[in-house]
């Protein structure tokens, strides 16, 4: 079962636009392998306001901070720029 | 770093996508693309903008189509993406342009048929759709491609990735070998489409992976697009909008919306990452990624197409000579026909005439030599001859009648010589666009018109033209309304509010506006409104559908299918994609046929006279000094006439009391949105009214100037000024022109003026003083040749009016051509003594005839077409079986339905069969009513019923004769606006007039006499509602009221009193309005209105009033004190007692 985390954090991209490391807790965490990007549509038309996006960006990537064991994660990438660890998959 | 998108929606590609060819171009070559598709559905509808978008941005075009394609069995295959090849010299364009035509004429109920049939039930959801437009056979596809002219993308939604999608790889196998054997080797290519969307939906990276293992084992190229529907991620809000109205579901019932908002052009770098991502879920080889985006940008370099010699852009295309009737050179032949022009239309005006139309001829001949346009010329006059041999009335419209050549060829009836008229505002070697020549018909022969100058040319040579609709206000909030699932009768309420505004600024005018006050409070309290307001922005100005242009005919050779492609317009002859903005890039000729319901009105009161008296009338040959014509103009009665007709028309004739011919031109060149916001009228009334010496600057512009008293008003002045200022000569002088409306120029132009003025002897006070009027011009003012064009017909039907009434009123009831009810008109008829005649099935027509009366005057009998409900065929029965023996022939002869046959005799047009005597008439529809039988169809498919029809006796025994109640009670003015919609008896406000007598309403027909200032109170049903541009900015609206009593009463309401007023100013019909007159000019007279109240409100309170009074006067005791309270409040003052009774009741 995935933790909900959603916490905002410091995200490092490859030159692609990839995100290649996170900083969560003061810990930086590599990400292994290639990331997936995946944009969720929204039903904005529920919600207040009209929208500039009409989906979330969400990339799924493994990663590991320092050694330890890679877990999976979800980054969310706001239409600001800013990121938030969503979810920790284990 | 750049990627080529090969898969690009505009705008366009209506109710899909949603971003304009110019600003996806714009955002390309801003992220280094050095090339850019447009792919538009189901046509090149954006092409010609997209091309000309690229030449601009210095990147290279690339065209196509998405079609839906179909076996031999008409089953659907899915939706592809046609692209056409470059450097073929034009036979990939070509090819494009027959496939896309080639779809579009395919028998569409076939395909429908199959797609129901379809095998599986997704297929058939995704074929569904699409099978309702156009689609294209896999078999003409493979033939057009011949020759490498064509790529055809398949796709997610061609039948292979359909298959794909559906995680069948066998069947998808099979249906790319399909394609392979019917298409050319190298046509096919295999289009991977990412959108990163959720795995397990469509746009996930999963199927994409696969179609490129697909086209890996096929050993296929396969290359990536990201079927772009709009430019940028912000926009995906739109393009949901979009689909919400394509498929008229509310977006949260819509069951395949886009799967997320990916579908934007992404820069290189974002498709680089897609590829990488649709490469890595797959097992493909380490080179896949960098062969996926080489095989990408090779196609694009294949399909990049040369503007010039793949599209022909910009290279004019005439109709070959043999099609218009020359068999040596054009221009030979072109100097022919007009020297025996000239011959035939300046000898009676004397030699001179003569001379100088020839001296101008000669000047014009070489422009036209110059520029290579002489087969232009004498195909427009081939048009012309055509339209004059089928003797249908033509009129020349637009700066083409500035040309002695057009008025030598007969396809211009305007003198452009003696109208002091310019062929440089036409045409000149500095003008670099194609000359546009306008020619007005009669309106009811247009189609006519097309269909025989399609038989003439033929029809590989003649498209009709096509114009795009874009979302105005009410579209936009209705499709809006609709995504969004609001009722529709919430979104009806709203959207009779959109208007006279721009929907963008929906917002702005909810906070400015006083009637939408309650709409704004709504907005501030609903969270959907709200979403509304923006989203109906958003819809606003992009294009909508296009259907064919009211006037637009392309002419050219035999080349036009190639270069154009066309579709079925609605009264079924072909029509090209592309619009009127399209036509001069494309080198199409084009000519306006426009129809003009005035012409057809003319040519029916011009039958009518003939019809009854022998007499044949040349309308444009009547001399253009009538002083009865010009009395009744200067008399403002100019209701029916062409062009003034409108209430600030009318006001302008007056004050301006035109004279002669020229004055006319004057009047509706004044009257135009530029001139009314710069002053003019004001300006040259001033100067005509002798207010203020004419001021002519300098006696240099005085032979210029002197014919507007000093102002310049014409186009052709400013052409002049800059010709007589500098000594450029007309045709740069006419780019001068132009240039003034814009700003940045301005300083440019100044410079050289003063510098070549000075030099010409001009002092610098007198260029200070002409270059502020030439900059303060600006591009407002107008082409005498425009104005002389329309001051023709307008004195025309004038003279009709003058002295052929009954013939003319007939021919604007048949035709209806001006901006007035039919029973105003009926109204303008009984005042001047020409009766309107009942309808009468014994002599009533298919339109409307004069009938000469036993009196010697002349009256106009009501037209069949009137009769509300009644058909065609029942019209055209009694007309041919006219006239009728007894009511047992006319049932035998003409079979109507019951309802027709009972509204038939409700309004009286059987009274023939009761000898006229209207008080028997609820017998006849008694009887009627009465007749037992069964429906049986007869010929022409009408419904009539079989019954013995023995003519009732009316005479004798009236006691025992059965009855109708349905009359009774009712006048025969509410009989006619039941059936008729029009009330011919007398005026629907003639109910009224007793309580205008006792309010102290003043008629309409003696408003003329009061002084300015007077308060009065006017009633009237309203006829028109204008907002004419205002100098200032400040919105006024303009009421013209209709109480029976004459002409109409204009009522203007200013700011301040649309404030007091409300939405009331544009919602009620029926209306009593207080106000004071304001005098304009000798014979003008118009309200400014202060209030205005509902008529029926009114009625109903003094009703109220009346029952009160009654009650009270019964009883005793109260009468007296009721007595003094009257004696307190006189009700017989101008604005009495009711009305303080009226505004206590509003205010309460």
């Amino acid at each position: 079962m995935p933790h909900i985390i959603d916490a905002p954090v410091d995200v490092e991209l490859s030159p692609d636009g990839d995100p290649r490391a996170f900083i969560w807790n003061r810990f930086e965490h590599t990400v292994i392998g290639q990331p997936q990007a995946v944009f969720r549509r929204t039903r904005w038309w529920e919600n207040e306001g009209t929208p500039t996006r009409i989906d979330t960006e969400l990339w799924r990537l493994d990663a590991s901070r320092g050694g330890e064991e890679q877990h999976r994660y979800d980054l969310r990438r706001g239409t600001d720029g800013s990121w938030v660890l969503a979810l920790d998959w284990g | 770093m750049s990627f080529a998108h090969l898969h690009v929606a505009s705008a366009y590609s209506t109710h899909y996508g949603v971003t304009l060819p110019d600003a996806l171009v714009e955002q390309a070559a801003a992220q280094g693309a050095s090339f850019l598709a447009v792919t538009d559905r189901d046509g090149l509808y954006g092409a010609v903008k997209h091309v000309r978008a690229c030449v601009a941005a210095g990147i290279r075009p690339g065209l196509g189509a998405e079609l839906a394609v179909h076996d031999e069995e008409y089953r659907p295959l899915g939706r592809v993406v046609v692209l056409a090849h470059g450097n073929t010299t034009g036979r990939g364009y070509a090819a494009l342009c027959r496939a896309v035509s080639a779809a579009h004429s395919t028998d569409r109920d076939a395909v429908r048929i199959m797609a129901a049939r379809s095998a599986t039930a997704h297929a058939a959801a995704h074929a569904g759709a699409a099978a309702a437009g156009p689609s294209i056979s896999r078999a003409r596809l493979a033939d057009l491609a011949g020759l490498a002219s064509l790529t055809v993308l398949l796709g997610p939604d061609s039948d292979v990735g359909l298959a794909i999608g559906r995680r069948d790889n066998t069947d998808a196998a099979v249906r790319l070998a399909h394609w392979q054997r019917a298409l050319p080797a190298e046509a096919v290519v295999l289009e991977i489409v990412c959108h990163l969307a959720e795995s397990g939906t469509v746009g996930s990276v999963t199927p994409a992976t696969r179609m490129l293992a697909l086209a890996e084992n096929a050993g296929l190229p396969a290359v990536l697009s990201n079927a772009v529907r709009y430019g940028t991620p912000e926009e995906a809000v739109t393009a949901d909008l979009a689909d919400a109205a394509r498929y008229l579901l509310p977006l949260a019932e819509l069951e395949t919306p886009q799967t997320n908002g990916q579908a934007w052009l992404k820069p290189a770098g974002a498709m680089r990452q897609v590829a990488r991502m649709v490469v890595d879920a797959g097992l493909h080889d380490a080179g896949a990624l960098e062969r996926l985006l080489r095989d990408t940008e090779q196609l694009a370099d294949r399909c990049s197409l040369d503007p010039e010699h793949d599209i022909g852009l910009g290279r004019p295309r005439m109709p070959e000579a043999r099609i218009i009737g020359v068999t040596g050179d054009p221009v030979a032949e072109l100097w022919r026909r007009a020297t025996s022009g000239i011959a035939d239309l300046y000898s009676a005006s004397g030699s001179r005439a003569v001379e100088a139309a020839h001296a101008q001829l000669a000047h014009e001949m070489k422009t036209v030599e110059h520029l290579g346009f002489a087969s232009y010329f004498l195909t427009v006059s081939r048009v012309a001859d055509i339209i004059r041999g089928m003797g249908i009335r033509i009129q020349a419209r637009g700066s083409g009648v500035g040309s002695v050549l057009n008025y030598a060829l007969h396809t211009s009836s305007v003198d452009p010589i003696a109208n002091g008229l310019l062929f440089e505002r036409f045409l000149s070697p500095e003008r670099q666009t194609l000359p546009d020549i306008d020619i007005d018909v009669e309106s009811a022969r247009r189609h006519d018109i097309y269909r025989e100058v399609f038989r003439a040319f033929g029809s590989d040579r003649v498209s009709l033209m096509s114009m795009t609709n874009a979302y105005r206000g009410r579209g936009a909030v209705r499709d809006a309304g609709l995504a969004l699932g609001l009722p529709d009768a919430q979104i009806n309420v709203i959207a009779k509010q959109m208007w006279r505004f721009n929907a963008r600024d929906f917002r702005r005018a909810l906070e400015e506006k006083p009637e939408l006050a309650a709409l704004a409070t709504e907005v501030r309290e609903s969270q959907q409104l709200d979403q509304l307001v923006d989203l109906t922005a958003k819809l606003d100005r992009l294009p909508r559908h296009i259907s064919v242009h009211p006037c637009g005919v392309i002419l050219s050779d035999a080349s036009l299918l190639d270069r154009t492609p066309v579709q079925a317009s609605g009264m079924g002859l072909p029509m090209s994609q592309y619009d009127k903005h399209d036509m001069d890039p494309m080198g199409l000729i084009k000519l306006d046929i426009l129809g003009v319901r005035m012409q057809s009105a003319m040519a029916h009161a011009v039958d009518e006279h003939h019809r009854l008296t022998g007499e044949s009338i040349d309308l444009d040959r009547v001399p253009l000094d009538d002083a009865k014509t010009f009395e009744l103009i200067r008399s403002t009665r100019t209701l029916g006439i062409f062009q003034i007709e409108s209430p600030g028309q009318m006001e302008l004739v007056g004050k301006l009391q035109p004279e002669v011919f020229n004055d006319l031109t004057v009047e509706i060149s004044l009257f135009r949105p530029g001139p009314m916001k710069n002053n003019m009228p004001l300006k040259y009334l001033q100067a005509r009214h002798g207010e203020v010496m004419p001021d002519y600057i300098h006696p240099r512009f005085e032979p210029i100037l002197r014919e507007t008293n000093g102002v310049v008003i014409f186009h052709e002045q400013v052409m002049r000024l800059f010709d007589e200022l500098t000594g450029c000569g007309l045709g740069k002088a006419d780019v001068f022109r132009r240039h003034l409306g814009k700003p940045e120029q301005l300083p440019q132009i100044e410079e050289y003026l003063r510098e070549r003025a000075l030099a010409r002897g001009f002092s610098e006070k007198v260029i200070d003083q002409v270059w502020t009027v030439l900059a303060g011009f600006g591009s407002f003012g107008f082409a005498k040749a425009h104005g002389a064009a329309f001051a023709l017909p307008t004195y025309q039907s004038a003279w009709l009016k003058t002295h052929h009434p009954a013939a003319f009123l007939a021919g604007l009831l048949t035709h209806d051509p001006g901006m007035w009810p039919k029973d105003l008109i009926v109204a303008e008829a009984r005042v001047l003594g020409v009766p309107v005649l009942p309808l009468d099935v014994q002599s009533s027509a298919l339109d409307y005839r004069v009938e000469d009366l036993a009196d010697g005057s002349q009256g106009i009998r009501l037209a069949l077409p009137e009769l509300v409900g009644s058909t065609e065929a029942e019209r055209a029965r009694i007309v041919r079986h006219q006239p009728f023996g007894s009511l047992q022939d006319f049932r035998d002869r003409v079979h109507p339905r019951r309802r027709t046959f009972e509204a038939l005799a409700r309004v009286g047009a059987l009274d023939t069969f009761i000898g006229y005597d209207r008080t028997r008439r609820h017998e006849l529809l008694a009887h009627i009513q009465s007749l037992r039988g069964t429906a049986v169809s007869i010929r022409a498919d009408q419904l009539a019923f079989e019954v013995e029809l023995p003519v009732p006796r009316y005479s004798g025994d009236r006691a025992g004769a059965i009855t109708s109640l349905e009359l009774r009670g009712r006048t025969q003015t509410d009989l006619e606006l039941l059936d008729l919609n029009l009330a011919i008896g007398t005026h629907q406000m003639t109910r009224f007039h007793a309580l205008f007598k006792e309010l102290g309403v003043t008629p309409a027909s003696e408003l003329g006499t009061l002084p300015g200032g007077t308060e009065v109170l006017l009633a009237g049903v309203r006829r028109a509602t204008n907002t004419p541009p205002m100098r200032g900015g400040r919105r006024v609206v303009f009421i013209s009221l209709d109480d029976g009593t004459g002409p109409v009463a204009n009522v203007v309401f200013f700011h301040d009193a649309q404030e007091r007023v409300g939405g009331q100013v544009f919602q009620t019909n029926y209306m009593l309005v207080r106000g004071r007159t304001r005098r304009s000019g000798a014979r003008g007279v118009s309200v400014t209105g202060e209030n205005l109240w509902n008529l029926f409100d009114v009625a109903r309170q003094v009703k109220e009033r009346h029952a009160v009074e009654r009650a009270a006067a019964e009883e005793a005791a109260s009468a007296a004190a009721y007595a003094a309270e009257l004696a307190a409040h006189p009700s017989t003052s101008r604005a009495g007692g009711t009305l303080h009774h009226l505004s206590a009741a509003q205010s309460a």
